[in-house]
C-alpha cells in the first residue's frame, strides 16, 4: 500500500513538495528509489545470467556424473612423479581437470596422490585457479561467481564483449598458477629442510 | 520371448539410468542456484543500488580511480591483500574480492576505470584468495599436521611474491584488451 502509493505519486506532476513534510516526502522517495534501482539490477542479474547459468551446471554436473570423479585418480598418481617434465601436469594440467570435474572445494581432496612436500604448492595452485575458470566455467565455483562477473558486469555496461576478457583471464590464470606451484614448492622444500635440521 | 523380454528390461533401465542422471544433475544446479548464486545477487544488487543513486558512488569513485586505473595503484592493492597477516582475514569466502570486484564493476561501467584495466585488476583483489583455507585445504588432501604446520606459512610467503606479479603478468597480457583505434 504505502509502496504502491509512493510509486503512483511521483507518476504525476505536481509542485515539488516543501517544507518539514516536503523534507520527509523527497527523503521517502531517495530511500525507495536505492532498492529500486537494486531491484531492477537484481532482475537484470537473474534474467541474463541465472537461466544460461542453469542449462550449463546441469549439462556440466551431468557429465561429471557420467565420466566419474574417480577417472581423475590416474592423473593424481602421475603428477606425483618427480622430474621438471611433471611441473606442468602437476600445477596446471591437475589442477584445472581438479577444479573443472570436482569443483570448489572438493578439488583439494587431488593433493592425497601427491607426497607430503608438493601439497601445499597443489592447493596454492588449485585454490588460485577457483577464480580464473568462471569465466568460461562457472559450475567449478558458482558460490563465489562475482569475483569475476563483478568486474565483467562493468564491461558488460560498455557494450563489449565478454569472451576477450574471459579467456584471457583463464589463460592468465593458468600461467600464474603455475608460477604460484612452482615458487610454493620451494619455499616448501626450504621450511622443510629448516624444520628438518632444528629437530 | 523371454529373451525379448529382457532387452526391453535393458533398455528402460539404461534409458532410465540417464534420465535419473541428468534429473539429478538438474536439481543439483537448482540446488546451488538457490543456496549460494541468488543470496548473494540480491546482496550485490542492494550494494549496486546504493552507489548509483547515492553519493556513495562518487566517493568510491575518487578512491579507486588513482588506484585501480595505473600499474602502480594496482600493485598497492595486491601487496596489500597479500599481507600475511591481513590475507586469512581477508579470504573467507571471496566475500571482500566480490564487493570490491563489483565496485570496480560499476567503475568500469560509468567508464572512470578504462576496460583493459579489467584483467590485472581482476588479480590484484584477488591474491588473497584461499588463505583462509589453508588448512582446511590441506586436510582435503590428506597432509600430515607437520605438512600443514610448514604449509600454511609457505602459501602465505608465496603470495607476497606471486600476488604482485600476478598483477605485473595480467598487466602485459592486457595489451590489445578492448582496445579502440580512435
Amino acid at each position: 500500500m504505502f509502496l504502491s502509493g509512493l510509486i503512483t505519486l511521483s507518476a504525476i506532476t505536481v509542485d515539488k513538495p516543501t517544507g518539514f513534510l516536503g523534507a520527509l516526502a523527497t527523503g521517502a522517495e531517495d530511500f525507495i528509489k536505492v532498492f529500486n534501482k537494486g531491484g531492477s539490477v537484481l532482475l537484470s542479474l537473474m534474467g541474463g545470467i541465472l537461466p544460461t547459468l542453469i542449462v550449463l551446471l546441469t549439462a556440466v554436473n551431468a557429465l561429471v556424473r557420467i565420466i566419474g570423479a574417480e577417472r581423475i585418480e590416474n592423473l593424481g598418481k602421475a603428477a606425483a612423479r618427480p622430474g621438471i617434465q611433471w611441473y606442468p601436469v602437476r600445477y596446471i594440467l591437475l589442477p584445472f581437470v581438479a577444479v573443472f570435474v570436482l569443483t570448489n572445494p572438493m578439488a583439494y581432496t587431488m593433493g592425497r596422490f601427491l607426497p607430503e612436500r608438493f601439497k601445499p604448492a597443489f592447493y596454492d595452485s588449485a585454490v588460485s585457479f577457483v577464480h580464473p575458470i568462471l569465466g568460461i566455467f562457472p559450475h567449478a565455483n558458482p558460490g563465489e561467481l562475482f569475483v569475476y562477473l563483478g568486474i565483467a558486469t562493468g564491461i558488460k555496461e560498455l557494450g563489449f564483449g565478454l569472451g576477450d576478457l574471459a579467456i584471457r583471464y583463464l589463460l592468465v590464470g593458468l600461467v600464474v598458477i603455475f608460477i604460484r606451484g612452482i615458487v610454493t614448492e620451494r619455499i616448501t622444500a626450504r621450511m622443510m629442510a629448516k624444520a628438518e635440521r632444528s629437530a | 520371448m523371454e529373451g525379448f523380454t529382457n532387452l526391453i528390461v535393458k533398455i528402460g533401465r539404461g534409458v532410465g539410468g540417464v534420465v535419473g542422471t541428468l534429473y539429478q544433475a538438474g536439481r543439483d544446479s537448482v540446488d546451488t542456484v538457490i543456496r549460494n548464486v541468488i543470496p548473494f545477487m540480491a546482496f550485490i544488487s542492494f550494494i549496486i543500488g546504493l552507489i548509483l543513486t547515492t553519493g556513495v558512488g562518487d566517493w568510491i569513485a575518487k578512491g579507486l580511480k588513482g588506484s585501480a586505473s595505473s600499474l602502480p595503484g594496482l600493485l598497492l592493492i595486491s601487496i596489500v591483500c597479500a599481507i600475511p597477516i591481513l590475507s586469512p582475514l581477508l579470504g573467507p569466502g571471496a566475500v571482500i574480492a566480490q564487493i570490491v570486484g563489483t565496485l570496480l564493476g560499476v567503475e568500469i561501467g560509468k567508464g572512470n576505470i578504462p576496460a583493459q584495466y579489467s584483467l590485472p585488476a581482476l588479480f590484484a583483489i584477488n591474491p588473497q584468495v584461499g588463505c583462509d583455507f589453508i588448512p582446511v585445504g590441506l586436510a582435503l588432501g590428506e597432509a600430515e599436521p607437520e605438512t600443514v604446520e610448514i604449509g600454511v606459512p609457505a602459501v602465505l610467503f608465496s603470495r607476497v611474491i606471486t600476488g604482485p606479479l600476478s598483477v605485473v603478468i595480467a598487466y602485459f597480457a592486457s595489451f590489445g584488451l578492448y582496445h579502440t583505434s580512435k
